[in-house]
């Protein structure tokens, strides 16, 4: 039964140590610096003083925001970069969460009240996307190449669809600039549970189909002489890579690059492409970076706030660009 | 073991191989020899069920393949293609893929799956390198560890395309007497080959594929005696008892 484990236990703690060192300093920094003795302090006093109530109402559900979104996109997009066996294709560079963004302003347009709405429209938006990428690159041959071309441009047709709305509905470009840098400011338990939903549910049907991406990543012809219905499978772990994006984008908007970069970290950790091992570790990973981007964008320039989709972009591109000049062969896998 | 009756097909419509007829027997090597493109590697896809014929049928045990479920068909027919993409998977998790027919939910393997993967590393060599990520080896050891893919399948049909490609003079024999081990335990051994040689020295039959159409299917004397390979290829093989194995000369008349 080990013997098939890529991913060690040491290595797992090590991860879920970075998410809880992550999630410590998200409780304690921001405007106002609560230091765990006094965190406790209050905690043993009746009632809520100041401070709990800053973390109850406002630092944990954006911790809680920024772990699932970081979840949701780093799973998102290691699935993603397996299925169509390209090492640059992540949601948002595939125009996957542009989709969703799209179908979130037009429900928003369309629905103002329907707030519960938005994780489905954001998932049917980004199952649109990369359905309409995966069936034009099959036309064409699906080379790495082609996949990233079409990405880019359903991206920039969805991004077109998305700006229409927002010019014939004018309400709804109210929010929009924070929608398309990305940010969990605001989020509340309540509006957060719909999409915790889709994103449980994503994150489970991944782990389950994990093995079975590792046949998928071996080429079509040897799953299916394995006895793999590949495009069945392949439906079914897009279908979870788009509920995971949407659910995502519905809450915290365009936060770009999670998706590509934590897929490539996780790999360096788990030390090995196997997505049984790379899969769990994106999720706590990609929630632990995602924390920390945000406990930065909140405190770095503090009282003004960050969006949280630029200080990602800070931290990941230049953290991503030396992977990539460390990386050496492993052309497909890394 | 496997019969083709009369299979025709291709890509699309294009039509690339065309009436095929030929039974391919359990405890025999058959090498599928013939020139570039004449349809080798289409018509071994259709062997493994891979690429749906146009016309005419595979037949497994007197079953068409066509008909069964694709994972029934996984535990009888492994195939081997040209194009191996692992990425950085150990040895181990390669081979152990091979089992992935026989799981069932959740993907988890059992003793008997176990021993299977063991068996089949020890088999095609590879238990040295169990531990080492399959994008780091040597084109010879890349091979080498599909094989064992394939093995820890464990079917009666093995079909291989172009098994030899990057492997070097010692382990293109070690190949060779492994196929001959795999037939003395019954199974079919179908292989497209270009090394006539090897092919003509270690096949009990040799079928000879001329742009599309199966021209010559016989024993390796019959074939090296006949007429076929000169149509086929451009070559007269001769027999050398002394070195106990075939030289081929340019067709010039």
């Amino acid at each position: 039964m080990k013997m098939n484990r890529a991913l060690s236990l040491p290595r797992l703690s090590v991860c879920f140590a970075v998410l809880i060192v992550s999630v410590a300093v998200g409780i304690c920094a921001g405007a106002v610096w609560v230091s765990p003795a006094e965190l406790l302090s209050d905690a043993l006093t009746d009632g809520l003083s100041q401070n709990e109530r800053v973390i109850i109402y406002i630092r944990l559900p954006r911790i809680s925001a920024s772990i699932l979104a970081g979840a949701a996109l780093a799973v998102s997009g290691a699935i993603i970069q397996a299925v169509l066996g390209n090492p640059l294709a992540a949601p948002n560079i595939i125009g996957v969460n542009a989709g969703a963004g799209f179908f979130t302003v037009l429900c928003i347009s369309l629905f103002p009240a329907a707030v519960s709405l938005l994780p489905a429209a954001a998932f049917f938006g980004a199952l649109t996307a990369v359905l309409l990428v995966f069936g034009i690159a099959r036309k064409t041959g699906a080379s790495r190449m082609t996949i990233i071309l079409t990405g880019v441009g359903v991206s920039s047709l969805m991004n077109a669809a998305a700006d229409t709305v927002t010019t014939l509905f004018p309400d709804s470009l109210i929010g929009m600039a924070a929608f398309k840098a990305g940010g969990v400011s605001g989020v509340t338990f309540d509006s957060l549970f719909p999409a915790c939903i889709f994103i449980a549910v994503g994150i489970a049907a991944a782990l389950l189909l994990s093995h079975d991406l590792d046949i998928l990543s071996l080429g079509d012809n040897t799953a299916r002489s394995l006895g793999m219905n590949v495009g069945a499978v392949r439906f079914a772990l897009l279908a979870a890579a788009a509920m995971l994006s949407g659910a995502a984008v519905s809450f915290a908007g365009l936060v770009g690059f999670v998706g590509l970069v934590v897929p490539h970290i996780a790999r360096k950790i788990a030390r090995s492409s196997e997505n049984t091992a790379v899969l769990p570790v994106c999720a706590i990973i990609g929630g632990a970076f995602l924390t920390l981007c945000d406990t930065l964008a909140r405190t770095l320039f503090s009282p003004y706030e960050l969006p949280l989709g630029i200080v990602v972009s800070y931290i990941g591109v230049p953290f991503f660009i030396w992977l990539l000049i460390k990386k050496k062969g492993g052309r497909r896998s890394a | 073991m496997l019969e083709l009756k009369n299979v025709s097909g291709g890509y699309g419509k294009r039509t690339i191989v065309s009436g095929v007829s030929a039974e391919l027997a359990g405890g025999e090597i058959t090498s599928i020899i013939g020139a570039n493109g004449c349809g080798k590697s289409t018509l071994l896809m259709m062997c493994a069920g891979l690429l749906s014929v146009s016309s005419g049928a595979v037949l497994l045990g007197g079953e068409d393949i066509s008909a069964l479920p694709r994972n029934a068909l996984a535990k009888r027919i492994s195939y081997l293609g040209q194009i191996k993409n692992a990425g950085s998977i150990s040895v181990r998790s390669l081979v152990s893929h091979g089992r992935f027919p026989y799981l069932g939910y959740p993907r988890r393997y059992s003793p008997e799956d176990q021993d299977k993967i063991s068996e089949a590393m020890q088999l095609a060599g590879v238990e040295d390198i169990s531990d080492r990520m399959v994008s780091e080896l040597s084109g010879g050891q890349q091979q080498r560890a599909y094989i064992a893919m394939m093995l820890a399948q464990d079917t009666d049909v093995v079909l291989l395309d172009e098994p030899l490609t990057y492997l070097d003079i010692i382990h293109q024999l070690g190949l060779m007497e492994l196929a001959v081990k795999l037939k003395s335990m019954g199974k079919a051994i179908i292989m497209v080959m270009h090394d006539l040689n090897l092919a003509l020295t270690y096949s009990d039959r040799i079928a000879v594929m001329k742009d599309g159409r199966l021209i010559g299917f016989d024993t390796p004397e019959n074939i090296a005696a006949g007429e076929t390979l000169q149509s086929a290829l451009g070559v007269k093989a001769a027999y050398c008892a002394d070195a106990g194995q075939y030289f081929f000369s340019m067709n010039t008349d």
